[in-house]
Formats: structure tokens, C-alpha cells, sequence
């Protein structure tokens, strides 16, 4: 839930309507998605409930969980209007975040 | 007299140190200044435990607030260094995408049951993918 500080917020309301947010993760996320709704960020949180879709893109922390499962790596893809890969960070720390500002300086630049 | 006090308020000061350091990260999770270097909580607790090896170093007298401090900020630096360095490690594993390639394609349901696939963004907008691990 961290990451929802930041990124949306940084944003005008004319940029949220001009990117996506999608957030993946094995959670399903109503919760998140109220809260992010309640703040008016176009965040869409979507569940990758069997890690199939963090498989497909090589972000498996195999046993990174607290109880010795599989779980996501941390990562920021910035994909463009004709869906190629533009920026990325994957986490070498779970506890750190790409900084919003980079992300949106890559964002503003399509 | 002095040294008594000096004692004491070293201990206060290294424990107040170290947990202070606990209760800010936590606080400013938000800020990515405050996130992103996450070695600072490592750095309070190194400091906090010198203090009072500090006082004992200097017979600052009574002897049990130092320990006391000495024995918590310890803990916590050995426990910190040891999460931050090694327990928070993500292994640097292959990636099955690459900038200037396309992205993998994904359908997934939304938070409402309704199936959300990127190619449908593309010719659109840009969209930025999160992954994370839920509840971190």
C-alpha cells in the first residue's frame, strides 16, 4: 500500500486520465482499491493470484515471503502507447521504491 | 554528580535514538527520502549503541542505565543491520522483458472481478506496472 503514496499523488488530474496505474499483486485488493478510490487515484489493482503474470515477466522472489513462499518482486515497468517496455526498476530491496519523480519524468517524456 | 547524570541521560538519549529512528521510518514510509534509505534506521541504532559504550568507557556511573541502553540498542542494530542487508535482499534473478521490447501481455482481474488486459491500453495511454508483494 506504500506504493500508492507518490506516484498517483504527484500526478495532475489531467495526467491520471492520460496513464494507467496497475498494480499486481497475489492479494486480491479490495481494500486497496477502495482506499485508492476514496483518494481519486486511477490506480487499478489487479490480482495475479498464482504468480502466473510475475512468472511470465521473471519477477519471482522464490521463498521471499515471510512464511517461505513465492512472491512478486517489487518492480516499476513503464510501458508506452504502443506497449514496448520504455523504463524499469526492479527492487534489490524489498523495502525500496523506485522515487515517483523518476517515474513520472520517464512518463511525461512519451 | 556529573557523571551520574551524564550517565542517565546518555542512556535516555541512545534509547530515545533508537527507537525515535523506529517510529520515523514507519512514519514517513511515504517519503521516498525517508524509504529508499532504509540504512538510516542501521546508522541510528550504531549510534545509539555507541553512547553508552561511550558512558561505560568513561566510568560514567551508575553502570545499569548503560547496560540497559547498551543491551536494546544492540539488539536492534544486530536485528536491523541484519534485515536491511540480508533478510530484504531481492536476488538479482534473470527478467523476461527488456526496454525497447514489447511487454509481456497479461489478462488479470481487477479488484471487482473484471478482467484488465494491457494490450487493451495499447494506442491509448501509457500504462505504468507495479508489481508488489501485497502486504509490504
Amino acid at each position: 500500500m506504500a506504493e500508492l503514496q507518490g506516484l498517483g499523488a504527484q500526478l495532475s488530474e489531467a495526467e491520471q486520465a492520460g496513464v494507467e496505474i496497475v498494480a499486481i499483486s497475489p492479494d486480491s485488493n479490495e481494500q486497496s482499491q477502495q482506499v485508492a478510490e476514496g483518494l481519486h487515484l486511477n490506480y487499478r489493482f489487479l490480482a495475479d493470484r498464482d504468480l502466473a503474470v510475475a512468472r511470465r515477466y521473471g519477477l519471482i522472489h522464490s521463498a521471499g515471503g515471510p512464511n517461505g513462499e513465492d512472491v512478486p518482486k517489487p518492480a516499476t515497468i513503464v510501458v508506452d502507447r504502443n506497449g514496448t517496455v520504455r523504463w524499469f526498476k526492479v527492487a534489490h530491496n524489498f523495502q525500496v521504491r523506485p522515487d515517483p519523480g523518476d517515474v513520472l519524468k520517464v512518463v511525461r517524456s512519451l | 554528580m556529573t557523571a551520574v547524570r551524564s550517565s542517565l541521560r546518555l542512556a535516555l538519549l541512545s534509547v530515545v535514538l533508537a527507537f525515535g529512528a523506529i517510529a520515523a521510518y514507519v512514519m514517513l514510509l511515504g517519503v521516498p527520502m525517508v524509504r529508499n534509505h532504509p540504512e538510516g534506521y542501521v546508522i541510528a541504532f550504531a549510534i545509539a549503541t555507541f553512547l553508552p559504550i561511550f558512558a561505560l568507557w568513561r566510568g560514567y556511573r551508575p553502570r545499569w542505565p548503560s547496560w540497559v541502553a547498551l543491551f536494546i540498542s544492540s539488539l536492534l542494530l544486530v536485528a536491523g543491520a541484519w534485515f536491511d542487508f540480508v533478510g530484504a535482499r531481492v536476488p538479482d534473478t534473470p527478467l523476461a522483458f527488456r526496454t525497447g521490447e514489447a511487454a509481456p501481455d497479461f489478462t488479470l482481474p481487477d479488484a471487482a472481478g473484471r478482467p484488465v488486459t494491457l494490450a487493451d491500453y495499447r494506442g491509448k495511454k501509457p500504462v505504468i506496472v507495479i508489481f508488489y508483494r501485497g502486504y509490504w
